[in-house]
């Protein structure tokens, strides 16, 4: 168990050595999601408590990032907020990646051949161009306003505006998928329909929605900022990324820039890690773009190699 | 004749689907809590007072009745009153919709100019200089929450160098808009000769659109640089390579090959951006369509939601197939 712990941490090691970009990526996934974990022994003060004394301190050592217009501490908000936003944003994710793939899968399979299940499944596809055919935002604030504003509902917005995604990307895997060899010996075997779909087609079919979950859930932490920004997400003074860029929208113009400048770029940078993780799970799924990484990894080993040899021999540098 | 074939099997789709469009809308939108009657009237309304204007608007009625009620308007083209300009929906929409697209397609212009040429310079040399920022570029700017960016960008150009007018409007208030022709203020402007307006206009302009510009630049960029790679690294680029054809004719090959899924990119975000540049134009308090929309959600006023819908359905189903047909010019195989 240990030293193929430690064979798999050197492997990892390399893979950083030749893509520091995934290294990064994965870097700032882990420094999030501790943020969240570690907020009340990070932040400094309370998330939502104000203390009117102290509003729009610019950043010191006693407000690393300053304090807004209330006076909350900008930078214990900022800890906090991917409490909300992760929370959202990958419930959203998960949601409408399980959600879609199962009706895509389903869809994929009976998309061609005869019968009701052939016009049903001509009926989904048609529902789902019409979902997306909407302005996302504007169908967002809507299904929010219309089922009353809350957590649970800014997540609903989110698995339904990206369920779509996966209904097709499922889909048209499945769609080559099923004209397989194995597929039809499954059939021929006796297993239903059914079985051989979620026991044969789909685990084959996945790759593509797992390399698309990471990158997604960036998405959705931008669009969950976006709900808070225009007040159709989550209410201040929970902390939250964009309610928090929302409450310093004033601030800004007149000159004091910390209170939506900082989680910004708290946001930014965490959506970024987000799609270098989706990069990688991309790169890692694709056998030809594996293949140039081992490749990569392979050059660099020889370059590796050769220096050391020649720090050996007294020639290096 | 081929294409015209084509151009009429899309329009016979087209119906369906915005029928489908306007009623998912209308029942969202429906659903939503919140009794139009009794915010029109106010908090002081009588009763009964409530009671007639719900008669009037159709409130009584069922849903599928409404709805109805509401195709029939449709067809003679009411799109119902805003309750809260106290104007139709058509008219107001009219006036806003110019001014969003105005912003969407130079923030577009500004995103394809941006993002072709970063993919093509990256495309060449995939260990250069430029082929780094690129990629970093293409990662990052999809990254960034654009109402964010255009936060910081009028803090820097606006609070910090003053260079550009504060961020309220399309123009100043002291100077007066040319009588609305097209509703492209800029293009008002240059028909009527006003040039003080239009400098303020296109002062305006200029920090909403390099938001835009900026983000969206970044899927056309990776669009770009992905496409040309493959295709350079084809038989037929290698083929000409070998055939001693200057460098500047392989790309320009290479790029005509490229050119339908760089025009498909370019459409979808188009599509996308009539809704998508809701919170920018929030920001620069643009007075656009999709601000307008997104007020009348907070605030239960249902029309303008349901004409904005419709009006963004309709542009993007036209864009989509305008790029069709574009598809055709650029490559004949596709007809067949």
């Amino acid at each position: 168990m240990v030293p193929q712990f430690s064979a798999l941490l050197r492997s990892v090691g390399h893979v950083a050595r030749v893509r520091p970009r995934f290294a990064i990526g994965y870097g700032i996934v882990v420094a999030t999601l501790l943020a969240a974990l570690l907020a009340p022994l990070v932040a400094p003060y309370s998330p939502i408590e104000a203390n009117p004394a102290q509003f729009l301190q610019s950043p010191d050592w006693h407000h690393l990032f300053g304090t807004d217009a209330v006076g909350m501490d900008v930078f214990s908000r900022t800890v906090y907020a991917p409490r909300i936003d992760l929370t959202i944003a990958i419930a959203g994710t998960l949601i409408s990646a399980v959600v879609g793939s199962v009706i895509g899968a389903l869809v994929g399979y009976y998309s061609s051949g005869r019968g009701v299940r052939v016009w049903l499944a001509y009926g989904v596809m048609r529902a789902a161009d019409v979902l997306q055919a909407f302005p996302v935002f504007v169908f967002a604030i809507a299904l929010v306003a219309s089922l009353g504003q809350s957590i649970q509902t800014v997540v609903l917005a989110i698995a339904f505006v990206n369920a779509p995604i996966y209904l097709r990307l499922m889909r048209s895997q499945v769609i080559s998928i099923r004209e397989m060899r194995y597929v039809e010996a499954s059939l021929v075997a006796g297993l239903s329909d059914m079985r051989t779909i979620f026991r044969h087609i789909v685990p084959n079919a996945i790759g593509p929605v797992l390399a698309q979950l990471s990158v997604n859930v960036g998405w959705a932490i931008l669009l969950t900022a976006g709900l808070s920004f225009v007040g159709a997400g989550v209410r201040a003074p929970a902390p939250e990324w964009g309610s928090m860029i929302a409450m310093g929208f004033q601030n800004v113009v007149t000159g004091q820039w910390w209170p939506s400048v900082f989680p910004g770029l708290a946001l930014a940078v965490s959506v970024f890690g987000f799609s270098l993780v989706g990069l990688s799970i991309e790169v890692f799924a694709d056998p030809v773009k594996r293949r140039g990484l081992l490749r990569d990894m392979e050059t660099a080993r020889k370059a590796n190699g050769a220096r050391a040899t020649r720090t050996v021999a007294g020639v290096g540098p | 004749m081929n294409l015209l074939l084509f151009i009429g099997r899309r329009l016979l789709f087209i119906a369906p689907q915005l029928l489908g469009i306007v009623l998912v809308s209308f029942m969202l939108v429906k659903s939503i809590p919140g009794d139009p009657a009794v915010l029109m009237l106010g908090p002081t309304a009588t009763p009964e007072a409530i009671a007639s204007l719900r008669n009037s608007l159709g409130l009584d009625y069922s849903l599928p009745v409404q709805f109805w009620i509401y195709l029939q308007h449709l067809a003679l083209g009411d799109l119902g009153t805003s309750w809260q300009t106290t104007r139709p929906v058509l008219e107001d929409l009219l006036q806003r919709f110019p001014a969003t697209l105005e912003l969407v397609t130079l923030g577009l212009l500004t995103a394809v100019v941006i993002g072709i040429s970063l993919g093509l310079a990256s495309a060449f040399n995939r260990h250069g200089v430029l082929a780094r920022i690129a990629d970093f570029y293409g990662l990052g700017a999809g990254s960034l929450p654009d109402f964010w960016l255009a936060l910081v960008l009028i803090f820097v150009f606006y609070t910090l160098l003053q260079w550009v007018p504060a961020p309220l409007g399309r123009i100043d208030i002291a100077v007066i808009p040319p009588n609305p022709i097209t509703g492209f203020l800029t293009v008002d402007c240059l028909l009527t000769g006003n040039w003080e307006a239009l400098r303020s206009a296109l002062g305006h302009l200029l920090l909403p659109v390099m938001t835009l510009g900026l983000i969206n630049a970044g899927p056309i960029l990776k669009m770009t640089q992905s496409t040309m790679e493959k295709i350079l690294q084809s038989d037929f680029s290698h083929y000409q390579v070998l055939c001693g054809i200057p460098h500047r004719m392989v790309v320009r090959h290479a790029l005509h090959n490229a050119l339908p899924s760089v025009v498909t990119i370019i459409s979808v975000l188009y599509g996308y951006l009539i809704g998508g540049a809701v919170l920018v134009e929030i920001v620069f308090s643009w007075g656009g369509a999709g601000q307008y929309a997104v007020q009348g959600v907070l605030n239960s006023d249902l029309y303008p939601v349901l004409g904005f819908v419709l009006f963004s359905a309709i542009f993007s189903l036209f864009v989509y197939l305008f790029v069709d047909i574009i598809y055709f010019t650029i490559d004949p195989r596709i007809g067949h």
